[in-house]
């Protein structure tokens, strides 16, 4: 999954391509042999927890780290050891680095003026940049005299007045409140299809990464785990990790049994598809809202089925969130089954029947919608 | 009277905690503000009498006989005095121009990089603010001769003169504006230097355009310690100076042995109004600019 063709990548050359990037500060090892290719015009996220990596990786692309090993290209041209000042990428920073002894103008057009471009050019194209961004009227304005989000509209004005071939994003968002930083992921996503720069930014948040990218790049521990789409990584993470950390999951522990079959730990066998051979330890994927619940007795015919008591439901307005204990089946013959009772979070939208705490239950679940996570 | 002026400070906030009703809170805010007066006081009567008693027109100090400016075309037409103050302007310029450069040199490369002897170098690149001016006087003119001896083998003759000093005051100076320079960077923010990096600035271009002008404030502050220092110095000075060498502060401590004149006077108080004025110019300069940097 990790080969699918990003949707917006032209048939040119990548705008970033990384074969074996690593770096290591010390003895700590930061990026770990990343392999990445983003098209030109992407809209790429690198999504992870903190000290993944990510930020790091972006760094390397701008210059600001240099690659400990590794190739680096930006639009087919090796750029591994080429100063920041020399690649063609700008950067919005995380807490934005606007120089606080310049206006919003002399901020925007610093990047024009170390490039030689002067005279009423340069000030058409700041005035331009402003208006992109929206701050007509705070030209002469410092950085402290501004918002947060404003800040955040001269940071990018700073970068995107340079037409920069690729702009790179660290935690953009980061530093403004939530309802601010909402407005901001949809103006941001139609500004980058208004210019039709390849972005790459660097996020914890996988709603953010979600809901902004074309495609998302899932690092932990200096490692890329997953390349895909949204629904790619969402719908079928490649490993454990990708699958706890996009979205909440139910992680059903179980050993392989058959390419079609996963043999869970709750006793009951039940089908998944996996390329894992017979008896390797994997978890199975399954979102809370494939869950369904059924009153006990009343359970459909061919879909994997596990029996339980609701242990909690909560109302979210729009929906419930279930918890429910997985009961050990006596059907799981010969293994101690389920030593440990599992716990399965179930969503359904507030239409439905309403169920309350202590209800016997059947849990099932779309075999399709399932995903088989090895380590 | 000093001991008086501390143990009314210690007293003061102890009042303010201890009893906290409105009265009482009142008084000990009285008290406060007469602590603060009598500080006031302490610190700026005598520079009141010095410069009221500079334009005394009378030979003797003690004896206030009319309002004259007399003193001070007395010492402005004292060549001595007008030669003093030439070493001393030119020995405060040159040391401040190059102790700025080197200290600020200085502070940047322990701010920045690890390089082998930081350590060393950090530790001991404070040093003549903590030796005492005595000791970094004998050391110096010490040196001096040691190394005139060594130099005088390949043919010149050096003694000591203007040069020597500006050497001395360097050499202390370096010290105070590494350290000056330094607090201001400990507040730098690097990213800025990377956005700089980012939007093509070259490192040079960072430097003057991003670095420099924001720890600007921190140079101009340890610039004008450094100038402020040099022309105060007396020990050192003293030291190093060679015939025709002698600044002003040491010409002032020369004469002073015949006793107090009013001259002396209106010469301290000319140097007052010169630090005074530094010392506003410097403030200006440091107030954030409205308007382009």
């Amino acid at each position: 999954m990790a080969s699918a063709p990003p949707p917006d990548a032209g048939p040119g050359v990548p705008a970033v391509e990384m074969h074996g990037i690593s770096k290591r500060f010390g003895d700590v090892v930061a990026v770990d042999g990343v392999d990445l290719q983003i098209g030109d015009g992407e809209f790429f996220a690198l999504l992870g927890p903190s000290g993944c990596g990510k930020t790091t990786t972006l760094r390397m692309i701008a210059g600001l780290d240099i690659p400990s090993e590794g190739r680096l290209a930006i639009f087919g041209e090796e750029v591994a050891s080429w100063p920041p000042d020399r690649r063609p990428v700008n950067t919005v920073f995380q807490a934005y680095a606007l120089f606080p002894h310049m206006t919003v103008e002399q901020n925007i057009a610093f990047g024009l003026q170390m490039r030689g471009i002067r005279g009423p050019d340069a000030d058409r194209q700041v005035a331009e940049a402003t208006a992109l961004v929206q701050l007509e009227g705070m030209e002469h304005r410092r950085p402290s005299q501004l918002s947060g989000g404003q800040q955040q509209r001269v940071a990018l004005a700073r970068a995107l007045v340079n037409h920069p071939k690729v702009l790179l994003l660290d935690e953009p968002l980061g530093a403004l409140d939530l309802k601010l930083r909402q407005e901001m992921q949809v103006e941001l996503k139609a500004l980058q299809r208004e210019v039709g720069i390849t972005f790459v930014f660097v996020t914890h948040d996988q709603e953010e990464a979600l809901a902004m990218s074309d495609r998302v790049g899932v690092m932990s521990d200096g490692r890329l785990l997953q390349i895909g789409t949204p629904a790619e990584v969402y719908e079928h993470p490649a490993n454990r990790f990708v699958a706890d950390f996009i979205g909440r999951t139910n992680l059903l522990e179980g050993v392989t049994e058959s390419p079609s079959a996963v043999r869970l730990d709750a006793g009951a066998v039940v089908a998944a598809a996996n390329e894992l051979a017979a008896g390797a330890p994997v978890a199975l994927s399954v979102r809370p809202e494939q869950v369904r619940l059924h009153r006990r007795g009343e359970t459909p015919q061919g879909a994997p089925c596990l029996d339980g008591v609701i242990t909690d439901a909560t109302y979210l307005g729009h929906a419930f969130v279930y918890t429910v204990a997985i009961s050990p089946t006596a059907g799981a013959s010969g293994t101690s089954a389920g030593e440990q009772a599992a716990t399965i979070t179930a969503r359904s939208e507030t239409g439905s029947a309403a169920l309350a705490a202590g209800e016997p239950v059947s849990v099932s679940w779309s075999p399709a919608a399932t995903t088989v996570v090895a380590d | 009277m000093p001991n008086e002026h501390r143990a009314s400070r210690d007293e003061a906030p102890q009042v303010m905690s201890t009893l906290g009703t409105a009265g009482t809170k009142r008084s000990a805010r009285r008290l406060l503000k007469a602590n603060a007066w009598f500080v006031f006081a302490f610190l700026y009567v005598p520079i009141v009498v010095l410069v009221i008693f500079s334009f005394n027109d009378s030979e003797r100090v003690n004896v206030w006989q009319g309002l004259s400016a007399r003193w001070y075309g007395e010492a402005l037409g004292n060549t001595q005095v007008i030669s003093a103050l030439r070493v001393s302007l030119i020995v405060a310029i040159s040391s401040t121009i190059v102790s700025t450069v080197l200290g600020t040199a200085v502070a940047l490369a322990l701010d920045r990089y690890r390089f082998k002897g930081r350590r060393a170098l950090d530790g001991t690149v404070y040093l003549p603010i903590v030796i005492p001016d005595i000791t970094m006087a004998v050391m110096l003119l010490v040196f001096f001769a040691e190394a005139f001896k060594l130099i005088d083998t390949f043919g010149p003759r050096l003694t000591l003169g203007v040069t020597t000093v500006a050497l001395g005051h360097i050499a202390f100076n370096i010290s105070f504006v590494a350290v000056v320079v330094r607090a201001r960077l400990d507040q730098f923010d690097r990213t800025l230097e990377e956005a700089a990096r980012d939007l093509y600035a070259t490192p040079w271009r960072t430097f003057r355009r991003v670095t420099l002008p924001l720890i600007a404030p921190g140079i101009a502050a340890g610039a004008l310690l450094a100038l402020t220092l040099s022309l105060d110095d007396v020990v050192i000075s003293a030291f190093t100076a060679g015939p025709g060498a002698t600044t002003l502060p040491v010409y002032v401590f020369s004469t002073i042995r015949q006793g107090v004149t009013p001259e002396l006077n209106a010469i301290s108080t000319l140097m007052l109004a010169a630090s005074v004025t530094l010392v506003v110019a410097s403030l200006a300069l440091q107030r954030p600019r409205s308007t382009t940097p």
